[in-house]
């Protein structure tokens, strides 16, 4: 019963098959074919195929060509067929070496290279081919006398477990559904439940070890017999403790994060702030710990960038291929590990975007949660967080779980005394604008470049529900306008709704043009039709937006407020207005440069963009067409852009200076957001793009803007949506 | 008739492939020798093809070129190994293209008089 081996169906090709694969027929027998093959092929016409009806060339294409070591994972590498092969051949022995230290040293090892494994695979690589690696994790029972690594083990497999699930929940991982899929692999067993409580006591035992090494260091004694120490050379029985103390607590930590963070309502997040916190340290300690492991590997096998383990030494214990053959039939992906100096960096950023995500205050004003998002988001934080975020916003259909999103909208319309409203909740607009909302929470927490084509198509929604809203308001209350005494509450409550629903249309149009800018879309030539689009689309918020306030102090006027909710009223003003102001700004600085790059094109031939591939209507509609198609914003087209460019003149922009407009607003600003820096800092930048772009136009203005030397180039330096001109004189 | 042949045409293997293309175009009527024909017979027959690392496939027979590249439908991978029970480590590919170059033996599966005929082209 032994199948042939490799080298001698090589040799002999037409050996007979082996006998465990099975015959198709009952009564049949394999015959050898090759020599009809030959034959045939011999008598074939070149490019001629033997094949059936059902063949089609371009589904053959698809076939996985095998030994192509890029499309057969399959192919053999490193001469083991089965993890057992490997640990027969000694790959990963327990203990890891006879000798104790060199035991610990390895240990670490093997704890370094699965922690920047751990980081690879959070980056978007497949869990078999970065964690799994590892033969200790593919066959935990083999460790279970070695209680250091199988705690650490258990505790690694049960974080990313956990990573897992918010991970699929979430399903933020778009193109990389990589990051999911298990493959059949290991990934638990009924003892993982219990992997804190031994990690808990192998710390134990280290943390005493390391006490009594510090009271040995103090009493000058010999040794201490009562204590069994981790190794046998004395004088680094410290060092050792500390490296692997802090690599087991940041493993309890970092385990107690993702479990606390997973928690319902958010219940969960003050505690996994504090672990938080320890994880971090806990990640200091161990680069710490570096200088020392070095020290001790006396061979240099790998250099710091590439190197995956603190130490520098290739870990034992790991085979990249075994795992391959279970991604089939993918075709095999090469797997570059983070060095371990990167692994390090990644989990800091992780653990301060989990922390910003920890610090989130379970705000219901909807305003407020996605400005939180959109700021989150500007970190560029990675697949593992933003699950993370998605999966506390959105819980059970509910805002963090626990506020219902026709709640959430009506608080949005300033209408407290209809929140919990059932007639309003099974509303059948309500429903809906509430899965949009769910929808756009979601949306907002994926990467830039899916976030951008996702809010695009979801614009159509907006528009759809905000012209069904329309018709239903004409329908129900016909065309009278002047009828605001008898007005009812219905016909307030569908008149605010439909404010709200085409301004949150906006809102997401705007997000999705200033995207563009972030994902590096836009050519220079077309900045002028962006920043003209978005110049309409900003106006269009601020017009909603003020729509919207006017309506709901109309309703709390109505309602004749008792005295002590006019200091609310008016807090809430204050903060609509500075946003409001802040819109503005953004208003003046799309139309300034918009109007800034017409007059250029108009009046300086030097600026004019050759389109040799298409028209610069197409690029419009390549651009813009999704917002075209959502009216978004209504009556506005390629032909009102060329209009309103096309008689841009230099004097009437200097005249109406809007970059001074800015200027003029800022300062103002300043005063309200007092108390939020992270605005205080886009206030500085609008005021930077303003100031340069400023001093820009005095230039061109003076050198006149059709002067052949006038050379004026755009830069993203101050801010990443709107460029400042960079003017020079050749 | 089944199993036509189309000219000008060849399993895109990667090198292969181009040099096909330039060869000279093929008669639009097909080869009709006896080995073609019987080769021809044998297409969606069970066929188990050896390649050099050992592993052996098999698959429904679905195509030929005069490379003697092959093209197996609905392909199992088996390889030995030697500590996982059962002996042999099976996974399914699907359509899969085997090159010439590395094929080292091919069987078909048929019944006792059909391998006598087989046999008996020689």
């Amino acid at each position: 019963m032994e199948a042939s081996s490799s080298s001698s169906a090589a040799a002999a090709p037409s050996l007979p098959p082996p006998h465990s694969l099975p015959t198709s027929s009952d009564q049949g027998v394999w015959a050898d074919a090759s020599p009809l093959l030959a034959a045939a092929c011999r008598d074939l016409q070149d490019g001629e195929l033997v094949h059936g009806e059902n063949f089609s060339l371009f589904a053959a294409m698809s076939a996985l060509e095998i030994m192509d070591p890029k499309m057969d994972s399959g192919i053999e590498r490193s001469g083991y067929n089965s993890i057992e092969e490997a640990i027969e051949d000694g790959v990963a022995p327990v203990p890891l070496s006879l000798d104790r230290t060199v035991d610990v040293q390895r240990s670490i090892d093997v704890m370094d290279h699965l922690f920047s494994c751990e980081a690879t695979w959070h980056k978007g690589h497949t869990l078999a081919q970065t964690v799994f690696t590892c033969i200790y994790l593919m066959r935990m029972e083999r460790t279970s006398s070695h209680a250091v690594l199988n705690s650490f083990c258990r505790t690694l497999r049960a974080t990313c477990n956990g990573v897992i699930s918010v991970v699929s929940t979430a399903r933020t991982h778009e193109e990389e559904d990589l990051f999911t899929m298990s493959f059949g692999l290991p990934l638990r067993d009924e003892q993982d439940d219990k992997c804190l409580s031994i990690l808990n006591s192998v710390e134990e035992t280290i943390s005493r070890q390391l006490r009594a090494c510090k009271a040995q260091a103090l009493s000058k004694k010999k040794t201490l017999e009562d204590l069994e120490s981790l190794q046998d050379k004395p004088d680094l029985e410290e060092d050792y403790c500390r490296a692997l103390l802090c690599r087991l607590r940041f493993r309890k930590h970092f385990y107690h994060v993702v479990m606390s963070m997973r928690k319902p309502h958010g219940r969960g997040l003050e505690l996994a702030r504090k672990h938080v916190a320890s994880c971090l340290n806990e990640l200091s300690l161990m680069l710490k710990s570096r200088e020392f492991l070095k020290s001790q590997s006396n061979i240099m096998l790998q250099d710091d960038e590439n190197c995956t383990t603190a130490s520098g030494c290739q870990p034992v214990g790991f085979d990249v291929s075994l795992n391959s053959r279970l991604l089939s039939p993918t075709p095999p992906r090469a797997v570059k590990v983070l060095s371990w100096s990167n692994a390090i960096r990644y989990f800091e950023k992780l653990l301060h975007d989990l922390d910003v995500i920890c610090a989130l205050s379970l705000d219901p004003v909807l305003e407020n949660v996605l400005h939180f998002i959109v700021q989150f988001q500007k970190s560029v934080p990675d697949l593992v967080p933003r699950a993370f975020l998605q999966t506390l916003l959105v819980q059970d259909g509910k805002l963090y779980g626990q506020n219902l999103f026709s709640d959430v909208i009506s608080r949005a319309l300033s209408l407290p005394d209809i929140i919990g409203d059932k007639e309003f909740q099974m509303n059948e607009f309500v429903v809906q604008l509430g899965q949009l909302v769910i929808n756009l929470l979601k949306i907002l927490c994926t990467n830039t470049a899916w976030q951008r084509r996702k809010l695009g198509k979801s614009l159509q929604d907006w528009s759809t529900i905000s012209i069904q809203l329309e018709l239903a308001l004409k329908r129900e209350f016909g065309e009278t306008r002047n009828v605001l005494h008898h007005e009812n509450m219905c016909m307030r409550v569908s008149k605010q709704l439909l404010i709200w629903t085409q301004e949150h249309a906006y809102w997401v149009a705007s997000r999705f043009l200033t995207l563009g800018f972030e994902l590096d879309l836009y050519s220079p030539g077309e900045y002028c039709m962006v920043y003209w689009y978005m110049y309409v689309v900003f106006t269009k918020l601020i017009e909603k937006m003020q729509l919207r306030v006017l309506a709901s102090n109309e309703t709390s006027r109505r309602k004749g407020k008792k005295k002590k909710d006019h200091s609310k009223d008016s807090a809430r003003d204050m903060t609509f207005s500075s946003s409001c102001l802040l819109l503005q700004c953004y208003v003046l600085l799309s139309e300034g440069l918009s109007m800034m790059l017409a007059v250029l094109r108009n009046e300086s031939r030097s600026c004019q963009l050759p389109s040799i591939f298409n028209t610069e209507q197409e690029r419009f509609m390549q651009h813009f067409d999704l917002l075209q198609k959502a009216r978004v914003p209504e009556h506005i087209s390629y032909y009102s852009f060329k209009e309103s460019s096309s008689r841009a003149g230099i004097t009437d922009l200097v005249k109406y200076n809007f970059f001074k407009e800015i200027q003029k607003i800022t300062p103002s600003l300043r005063g309200s957001f007092a108390s939020e820096p992270e605005k205080l800092v886009e206030l500085r930048r609008i005021e930077q793009v303003a100031e340069h772009n400023r001093i820009a136009l005095n230039i061109i203005s003076q050198v006149g803007p059709g002067d052949p030397s006038l050379r004026i180039s755009f830069e993203f330096t101050h801010h990443p949506h709107f460029a400042v001109a960079i003017v020079k004189r050749s | 008739m089944e199993g036509s042949s189309v000219p000008s045409q060849a399993i895109p293997v990667s090198e292969d492939y181009y040099c096909n293309r330039s060869s000279a175009p093929a008669d639009a009527a097909g080869s009709s020798s006896p080995a073609v024909a019987k080769l021809r017979k044998l297409l969606f027959r069970q066929m188990l093809i050896g390649v050099n690392d050992g592993r052996y496939f098999l698959g429904l027979f679905h195509c030929i070129d005069k490379q003697g590249n092959i093209i197996l439908q609905d392909a199992v991978e088996y390889r030995s190994a030697r500590h996982s029970s059962p002996p042999t480590e099976q996974r399914c590919l699907g359509l899969i293209l085997i090159p010439a170059a590395c094929r080292s033996s091919c069987q078909v599966d048929c019944s006792i008089e059909e391998k006598m005929s087989l046999l008996c082209l020689e």
